[in-house]
């Protein structure tokens, strides 16, 4: 019986680099010609992905703009120097990683998400299971260290491979899979769902 | 269920986030696949990663508007003009009459700033090799009346201090990418009056944003809107 999982694709395909080779060739424009149109289109491309993904990091509201504006600065000025050895959602999603890390290590954008966890502000009495478990989920992601957050955000909400999230955070793909772990077996914690699904791990 | 062999076990388990959001490399997914519809404990956890994946799908959605991205957009393609503005020769030296090496308002306007900002780099330089004497070499300070050479009538304003060591090439910068021009100073703190160019205006910079902005970096110890 083949498992539903691999048809259950769901709508993150969307936030997929769903065509590499025509953002390849946005990027050729912009280094061959400096063309605006183009580098507006992949500014467009990425602007929502890098906004939910620096949020996800704690990134406050009013900064993320900064560190996106930040990360296509360099794609406007580097673009002639990307080789291809990657996709290039990989390459510019690095970056933004790499820029809002360096902003957080500076304590200058300090993190939203700093409060203690509050099983209190979970509204547990609503009617509406799902709105209950996104509230519990949300709590559990501030829970992560921001690695393991990255890491289950490239691959759930990005849909990214183990190995393109292993070359965005710029670790091994081991760790990737060590980080994702520990960030399951976090969530299990607060997910009062998945609490009772899974038993005894490996 | 099978006979478990227990790296086997770990490594499915291990990758079934993979499976679950169908990016699993073809070679891998197959043997899995195999594994997890003889494992119970694999069939649960994957049930439950396809939970996770849905409710952090859903969760995500957009942070902005349109119109916030447009800003955004626009706000970065200023400090792109600027710097590009900032790297071409210039030719000439009255700021009015410099000529445009593009035909846009914006590019003039940027070209006549980068002008009015190397005036004030050079009476920077100038403090910087002459300590803390500024205000009595013709410089003229915060506190005076400023020479107006290039400035708009009620543009934003801020007031800046550099760490001391700062180098012209950091502040120039820091300057360009804010679309901020000197335009008065050194003050007797070495304090300085920046205005913010029309398009950064017109892309929704203040100087209240923009004082926040450069607050936070490193090599400013002091950043502050001026009342107007």
């Amino acid at each position: 019986m083949p498992l539903q999982s691999v048809e259950n694709l769901n709508s993150r395909a969307l936030a997929l680099p769903a065509n590499d080779a025509s953002e390849r060739e946005l990027l050729e424009r912009i280094a061959r010609s400096k063309d605006q149109g183009a580098f507006r289109t992949l500014y467009g491309n990425y602007y929502q992905r890098l906004s939910r993904l620096l949020s996800r990091m704690s990134v406050r509201h009013e900064d993320i703009e900064e560190v996106i504006n930040d990360t296509f600065w360099v794609v406007w000025t580097k673009a002639a120097e990307f080789r291809g050895a990657s996709q290039l959602s990989t390459w510019i999603i690095g970056i933004a990683y790499r820029r809002a890390l360096n902003a957080l290590r500076r304590a200058k954008l300090r993190p939203v998400a700093d409060q203690p966890f509050d099983e209190d502000s979970v509204s547990v009495g609503s009617s509406e299971e799902d709105e209950t478990n996104q509230q519990w989920l949300s709590l559990g992601l501030e829970r992560l260290p921001v690695e393991q957050r990255m890491a289950l955000e490239l691959t759930y909400t990005l849909g990214h491979s183990c190995e393109e999230v292993a070359a965005i955070l710029d670790c091994p793909v081991n760790t990737v899979k060590t980080r994702l772990f520990r960030a399951r077996e976090t969530l299990k914690q607060v997910l009062p769902q998945l609490a009772g699904m899974s038993g005894d791990k490996s | 269920m099978s006979a478990r062999i227990p790296d086997t076990h770990a490594e499915a388990w291990a990758l079934l986030p993979w499976l679950a959001n169908g990016r699993l490399a073809s070679e891998d997914r197959e043997w899995v696949e195999a594994h997890v519809q003889g494992c119970a404990e694999c069939r649960a956890e994957l049930a439950a990663q396809r939970l996770i994946d849905s409710h952090v799908s859903e969760d995500a959605s957009p942070q902005s508007a349109g119109s916030d991205e447009q800003r955004s957009f626009n706000k970065l393609w200023a400090r792109i003009e600027a710097a590009e503005s900032a790297a071409a020769p210039i030719v000439g030296t009255g700021s009015a009459t410099v000529p445009a090496p593009r035909s846009s308002r914006t590019v003039r306007w940027l070209a006549a700033a980068v002008v009015v900002q190397a005036l004030g780099l050079g009476a920077l330089g100038l403090a910087f090799n002459n300590g803390n004497r500024a205000g009595d070499d013709g410089i003229v300070t915060v506190t005076d009346t400023p020479a107006t050479t290039g400035s708009r009538a009620n543009a934003p304003t801020v007031t800046l201090v550099f760490e001391p060591g700062t180098s012209i090439g950091t502040i120039n910068t820091l300057l360009t990418h804010q679309g901020l021009s000197i335009v008065a100073g050194p003050g007797a703190s070495n304090n300085y009056q920046a205005e913010l160019s029309a398009d950064a205006v017109a892309s929704g910079a203040t100087a209240d944003s923009v004082a926040a902005v450069m607050s936070k970096d490193p090599n400013v110890s002091l950043a502050e809107p001026v009342a107007k």
